[in-house]
């Protein structure tokens, strides 16, 4: 049957060279417009918890309100998030965009799933609050739309995008304060300090067998000893080197790190 | 008698191997079922929070002065339809039909909706007060997770029918029961704002219409 097919396309193909190739430009055209309409560019996993993308904030308020957001996680494990765009990439509306961004950058913890996300987008004078799961208790549509009009709107409708965006952030706070504790750490620093800890106790075990499999070996032949010792020595000292240096995070820099948490399309928006 | 030892030899051996890769496929197909019926749960739950909404609306809308009547009762009438369609909220259906039916009473509560809140454009006192702004914001927010939650339970249904109608498992997945399910699918004229007649024979309530208001 493939070959029938085959044969017949060829016949067409070797009669008609014009008609093969608008034949091959219209299906390449078919092919790349279902690509560009299938795919929505979310943006990139962000570095802090405050994202200034458009520049409305200055640096070091920027990262006063990053380092309040991670002291929060720290505090109560919930993992806030604020993302200030330019402008909206997509044909759809905020609250699937922002669910879809939320949901793909994994805000907040996987099991509590407490996350919650104000997305601002400055030319298209639009904000939405997206709420995770674990939140929509104490963070109902009701009080993120009443934040988002009442509270940061009247900043906003003047320019002044600092001091609405700090009252924000307090009033989302002040909202999910009491629904979860936290352990101190926030996830990006527990990450890295589990790892330090584990690549500690392989080392040591590491050792351990080294120094037995060396004992063993110096009985009975001699080249054995050098030979292991030089290359697991090295790797030894690699090894610790690099656990060392990721527990330390960057200087001053709080760096966040989604948990997995999900959303489930509560929240609520403003324009203005 | 002689090929009786063949038979076992190769055939047995080869039924063996298909049953035992189903075999971690049967764990699966059950798995994704669950995951099916568990998803179909979360959409019972939003509508239902929608449902639970109602009344609430309907008793700050009415509490406004001349309120247009035939849209409220047109929202009750449509909340009521809805409680009548009743499918097993934890079991995904299986039958097209059912939820067909189930997604109409879901879209003619919808429409009542849009239509309650375009028609209170026209109540600038009541779209001022926060109670009213509240509850609009709850209704939006509802529809949103509507719109998660159904995606998500297409999601699932996907992978589920997917994999009972893969090789080797759409050969035997009649025989355990495994039927596929189907989608909740856009409603024709979803996108289309619903239409406002005004009844321009009844006198305009007197504190609603003011001259140049849109």
């Amino acid at each position: 049957m493939a070959s029938f097919f085959a044969t017949k396309f060829l016949d067409f193909a070797r009669n008609d060279r014009r008609r093969v190739s608008a034949l091959l430009v219209a299906v390449g055209i078919f092919a790349s417009a279902i690509a560009l309409r299938a795919a929505e560019t979310l943006p990139p996993k962000p570095a802090g918890y405050f994202n200034d993308y458009a520049g409305v904030v200055s640096k070091d308020q920027a990262l006063r309100l990053n380092e309040k957001l991670a002291q929060f996680e720290r505090e109560t494990s919930n993992q806030v998030l604020v993302a200030v765009f330019r402008k909206m990439e997509t044909d759809s509306s905020i609250e699937d965009f922002t669910q879809h961004i939320a949901q793909a950058w994994g805000v907040g913890k996987k099991e509590r799933r407490n996350g919650t996300v104000l997305f601002v987008f400055i030319d298209d004078r639009k904000m939405y609050i997206q709420v995770g799961y674990g939140l929509e208790g104490v963070l109902p549509d009701a009080t993120a739309f009443d934040i988002t009009e009442r509270h940061i709107k009247p900043y906003f409708k003047t320019n002044d995008y600092a001091d609405g965006l700090a009252t924000g952030i307090d009033l989302i706070c002040q909202a999910i304060r009491g629904e979860y504790t936290g352990d101190g750490k926030t996830n990006a620093e527990r990450s890295s300090r589990k790892s330090g800890g584990g690549q500690m106790v392989f080392l040591v075990i590491f050792v351990i067998i080294i120094l037995i499999v060396m004992r063993s070996s110096r009985g009975r032949r001699g080249y054995g000893y050098s030979s292991l010792g030089g290359p697991f020595i090295g790797g030894w000292s690699g090894g610790s080197g690099g656990g060392w240096s990721s527990g330390s995070s960057g200087g001053g820099f709080s760096g966040f790190s989604g948990g997995g948490g999900s959303f489930g399309g509560g929240g609520a928006g403003s324009s203005w | 008698m002689n090929r009786f030892p063949l038979v076992v030899g190769r055939v047995l051996p080869l039924l063996l191997l298909v049953f035992g890769l189903s075999g971690c496929g049967y764990n699966r197909l059950v798995a994704l079922e669950q995951n099916v019926n568990k998803k179909w749960a979360d959409v019972q739950s939003v509508y239902q929070r929608r449902a639970d909404l109602i009344p609430n609306l309907v008793n700050t809308v009415a509490g406004a002065a001349n309120f247009e009547k035939s849209t409220l009762t047109e929202v009750t009438n449509a909340r009521a339809s809805v409680g009548q369609v009743k499918l097993d909220p934890n079991k995904a259906p299986t039958d097209a039909a059912q939820l067909e039916e189930f997604q109409k009473a879901q879209g003619q509560l919808s429409t009542a909706l849009s239509r309650l809140l375009v028609v209170s454009e026209n109540y600038p006192q009541l779209k001022a007060t926060e109670a009213f702004q509240n509850l609009q914001a709850q209704l939006e927010g509802t529809e949103n997770r509507i719109a998660v939650e159904r995606n998500n339970f297409n999601a699932a249904v996907q992978e589920y029918n997917t994999a009972i109608q893969s090789f080797p498992t759409n050969m035997y997945n009649k025989l355990f029961g495994f039927q596929p399910r189907p989608f909740f699918n856009a409603q024709p004229n979803a996108d289309k704002a619903p239409e406002v007649k005004f009844d321009f024979n009844k006198p305009p309530p007197a504190p609603a219409r003011t001259p140049g208001a849109p």
